[in-house]
């Protein structure tokens, strides 16, 4: 058949008329994510776009229950919730707790380690668009080194590395952490359907353009996590049995990075030699993310290449 | 009844109420998308404007009837022009830039076979109308097929004794067996057309006569006359056309000897070719250089290949007969300016004369159309007929042409196109319409409108072939074999769909804002909700969705 996405479910767990931005990232991903997690599932959601994006009381957005909560409380709000559930014996129930990068990487970062290392039964998913996008586009430490936010300017872009979350949470062994972004569909929904059937503490790292933070016009939202994936800035791959073992789930063309920076307003003012800089650490990365493929699975060879991934 | 909680009124603990449906966020926008399908270049690039794309996607559904009929509505004789054409569409297939054109010719030709012995009938005579068809090359077949499919009586008038005119009497079998061209007309013959050999129109029945017996007539009695050199003793040499009509028929089945063959076009290449196969050795003699050769240049690689003598930027310029055999005397060319038609004019080298000896010389410099039948009147200045070629209409109002008669050497898709252009303005005509101009289509796809991110680089599918030391042994072994129904999918799959929305789901999986339904294997766009954010119309891979601009701020 024609059709190119069978494994994304014809089910929609989202409404229309919701408050996001043209061409959000955010929302393409939670669309994926209830796609894929079906109904039986309560979200819990920090400040950040997401708790605007559902919409203004009285009306919401998801077909799920909602439970909006402090900045820095997500974690430990969703596991509290989950413990409720299984009390008064709903405990099928699947607990997302979904948080921005500023909710995960910084303010949310002690509730998070707090359940992770209980290895509280819930999906973590922390929808990175790299800076406070709410609040005005304020630097957080998911921000890469090089770009623009309004509290790293142009004449002082952010000069310290993103922060590597997935590493962070493998040390608290935790039995699965993945990382998805919104062009890939069918990798995204099948690794929240994995992350579903699975007990205990699962982390997803969600790469999500935002439009006006990256200075992007709203059509090229897809485009642009397409290219994060294909220059290796973020590669799609698996952690699994508490932190050991790595899989790198699609060979990404390798495209310059310059592809990836270069459509972006945030990085416009980059100069060659700062491009090259970040070149260079994104294939020390890379090379440190294929070693440890290599080291859970004795190869190279399992990993999909030359394919169209969707 | 429901408590109505607002901002002065919220209830202890906030719940929600009701969904975000009550936002018609469509409001923000001030572009939106809408389906707009447009031409593939291949589509543009087709004299008969073949919906490659959307036949493909009927084939690749599964759905072979509807994609025969898209086939058969612009061409009836797709296993004709499947096997000979000389494939516009695949030197402008969008394919071509990305890695290798897609194979359509051969899929024309597996969809035409498919269905060449269960072709659908046309209605019953509806119309009291009759319509006259002079020729039975491809121009008068189509005419008379379209013709028949509206309802007419349709009457087929050819000089010779069978039908097909150059398809049957030029062509060689090893490119275009005899057995298709047989089960192409009799699917003719069921529609209810009728054939009267034999009969030729200026001495069997004049012009007036004809006219006068039909509410209308095509004309598509093609270019049989060969050029003349115009040197002293011609009169020794064969004319091409009548040599492969001797070929064709069965007179000539043998040939001996070293032979030269004039020209660079489709006949000269079939000449020789042909005589390879009869047992001669062919020479090739063309006046310009291997770039500027008029014929299909598959033609030419395939003569090639069969070890066939080139000799380019060589005329020659006399004949004499010398012990039973030809010396011809030839000049040597070089390329000067580019003339009318582009390429570069042949000039001759002065002293660079010499002579040679042959068998026999063959000439096909060129084919011109015999016009002695028509009246004066219906005749332009330079005494051509004079034939609109967006109607195909003549001076008299109940005379169409088209083919090679007003094309000139052309090809096979050519004459099909006019002839369906005829029957369409014919109609018109009787029915008292204006008559319908067809002009080229506007709104093609570009290369660079592809996205090419869902695609992958995939090499193309080979049809079979007869080795080159067999084939020349052979005159009535088809050269080239069909795919088969994996590689006719395959191929199929490798097309972009250019312009035309193949239900491949990716605008519908991308809309943040759900405003994109999915009804009959197509978007659905649900404008209250669609902020005009734009994201199905950039990864639409084939260029399906635009943006429109709905207000202005
Ligand atoms: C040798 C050769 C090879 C070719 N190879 C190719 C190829 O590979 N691919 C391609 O696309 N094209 C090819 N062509 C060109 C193509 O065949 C012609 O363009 C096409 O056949 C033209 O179709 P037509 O119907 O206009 O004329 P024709 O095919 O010439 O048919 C005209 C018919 O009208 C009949 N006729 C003429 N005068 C009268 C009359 N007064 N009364 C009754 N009947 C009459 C003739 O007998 C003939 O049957 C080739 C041409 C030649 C000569
Ligand atoms: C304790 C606290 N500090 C500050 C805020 C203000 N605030 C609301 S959302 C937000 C930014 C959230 O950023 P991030 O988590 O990255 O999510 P995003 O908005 O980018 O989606 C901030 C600073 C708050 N609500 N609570
Ligand atoms: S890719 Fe398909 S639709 Fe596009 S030009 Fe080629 S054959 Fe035609
Ligand atoms: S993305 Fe696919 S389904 Fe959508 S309009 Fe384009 S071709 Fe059709
Ligand atoms: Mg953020």
């Amino acid at each position: 058949m024609s059709f190119w996405y069978n494994q994304v479910p014809m089910e929609e767990n989202f409404n229309s008329g919701h408050l996001a931005c043209q061409g959000c990232g955010a929302t393409i991903a939670m669309r994926f994510a209830l796609k894929a997690l079906g109904t039986n599932t309560v979200v819990v959601i920090p400040a950040c776009c997401w708790t605007i994006i559902d919409g203004a009381f009285p009306a919401h957005a998801i077909k799920v229950p909602l439970f909006h909560t402090a900045f820095e409380t997500a974690a430990v709000v969703a596991s509290g919730i989950k413990s409720g559930l299984r009390i008064r014996g709903k405990g099928d129930v699947t607990v997302m707790a979904w948080a921005g990068d500023g909710g995960t990487f910084d303010i949310g970062i002690q509730a998070l380690s707090g359940a992770a290392e209980r290895n509280e039964d819930i999906i973590y998913v922390v929808y990175d668009n790299e800076a406070y996008m709410n609040t005005g586009i304020q630097r957080s430490s998911a921000t890469p080194y090089g770009a623009w936010t309004t509290t790293t300017p142009e004449k002082h872009p952010e000069d310290r590395p993103k922060k590597n979350i997935m590493e962070i949470l493998a040390a608290h062994s935790i039995p699965y952490q993945a990382t998805a972004t919104i062009a890939y569909p069918e990798d995204f929904i099948r690794k929240f359907k994995k992350a579903r059937d699975i007990r205990g503490t699962r982390f997803i790292h969600v790469l999500s353009p935002c439009p006006p933070g990256w200075k992007i016009p709203s059509d090229v939202s897809v485009k642009v996590s397409r290219l994060a994936v294909e220059t290796r800035v973020f590669p799609l791959y698996e952690i699994e049995d508490y932190g050991e073992k790595y899989t790198i789930n699609y060979w990404p063309k390798g495209l310059p990075v310059k592809e990836y920076l270069k459509i972006q307003g945030r990085f416009r003012h980059l100069t060659e030699d700062r491009i090259e800089y970040i070149q260079q650490f994104v294939d020390r990365q890379w090379e440190k993310l294929v070693l440890k493929h290599k080291l859970s699975h004795g190869t190279l060879d399992n990993i999909p290449k030359n394919v169209i991934y969707r | 009844m429901k408590e109505k909680f607002g901002l002065h009124n919220l209830p202890e603990a906030p719940v929600t109420l009701e969904t975000t449906l009550i936002n018609k966020t469509g409001s923000w926008k001030n572009i939106q998308p809408v389906l707009q399908e447009s031409t593939a270049p291949c589509t543009a690039a087709c004299p008969a404007g073949i919906e490659i794309p959307l036949y493909f996607d009927m084939l690749i559904r599964g759905r072979f009837d509807e994609a025969a009929k898209i086939l058969h509505e612009s061409n009836p004789f797709p296993s004709i022009t499947g096997r000979v054409c000389p494939h516009f569409c695949e030197q402008k297939c969008n394919r071509g830039y990305f890695d290798e054109a897609i194979g359509i010719r051969g899929i024309e030709r597996y969809l035409g076979d498919l269905y060449l012995d269960k072709k659908w009938s046309p209605p019953d005579v509806t119309r009291d109308e009759k319509v006259a068809v002079v020729g039975s090359g491809p121009a008068g077949l189509s005419a008379a097929h379209f013709l028949r499919k509206k309802g007419y009586r349709v009457t087929v008038f050819e000089r010779d004794q069978k039908l097909g005119g150059v398809l049957r009497y030029g062509i060689p079998d090893y490119r275009l067996p005899k057995d298709i061209l047989d089960r192409e007309i009799e699917a003719l013959k069921r529609e209810g057309i009728e054939f009267k050999t034999g009969v030729e129109v200026g001495k069997d029945i004049s012009f007036e006569e004809l006219k006068n017996s039909f509410d209308a007539v095509f004309f598509g009695t093609g270019a049989p006359l060969e050029r003349e050199m115009r040197i002293p003793g011609e009169e020794l040499f064969i004319k091409g056309v009548e040599f492969l009509k001797d070929v064709n028929t069965g007179k000539i089945k043998k040939f001996s000897g070293k032979v030269a063959v004039v020209g660079g076009g489709n006949v000269a290449m079939d000449v020789a070719r042909s005589l390879l196969r009869l047992g001669a050795t062919p020479v090739v003699l063309y006046r310009r250089t291997e770039k500027e050769m008029p014929a299909i240049r598959e033609e030419v690689e395939r003569a090639m290949e069969d070890g066939i003598e080139f000799k380019f930027l060589t005329l020659p310029v006399r004949a004499e007969k010398k012990n039973g055999k030809i010396e011809l005397t030839n000049i040597k060319m070089k390329l000067g300016e580019p003339d009318e038609t582009g390429r570069r004019r042949p000039i001759p080298i002065e002293g660079s004369e010499f002579t040679e000896e042959y068998d026999a010389v063959i000439t096909a410099i060129g084919e011109l159309a015999d016009l002695s039948i028509f009246p004066e009147d219906l005749l332009n200045k330079k005494g051509w007929l004079d034939v609109d070629l967006r109607t195909t209409a003549t001076k008299d109002d109940r005379v169409f042409a088209g083919g090679d008669l007003v094309l000139g050497p052309a090809t096979v898709i050519e004459a099909i196109a006019l002839g369906k252009r005829a029957a369409i303005n014919i109609d018109r005509r009787i029915n008292g319409l204006e008559l319908k101009e067809f002009r080229p289509f506007e709104k093609v796809v570009e290369y660079k409108k592809i996205v090419l991110d869902y695609f992958m680089e995939e090499p193309r599918q080979k049809q079979p072939e007869v080795p080159v030391e067999e084939r020349i042994r052979h005159f009535d072994v088809e050269e080239v074999g069909d795919y088969t129904p994996e590689q006719v999918q395959k191929e199929a799959l490798r097309c972009f769909s250019c312009g035309h929305c193949n239900g491949c789901g990716t605008c519908w999986v991308f809309c943040p804002d759900m405003a994109i339904g999915w009804e009959n294997d197509q978007p659905v766009f649900i404008y209250d909700y669609c902020k005009g954010c734009g994201i199905c119309s950039a990864e639409c891979p084939r260029d399906v969705i635009q943006m429109v601009q709905v207000r202005t701020f």
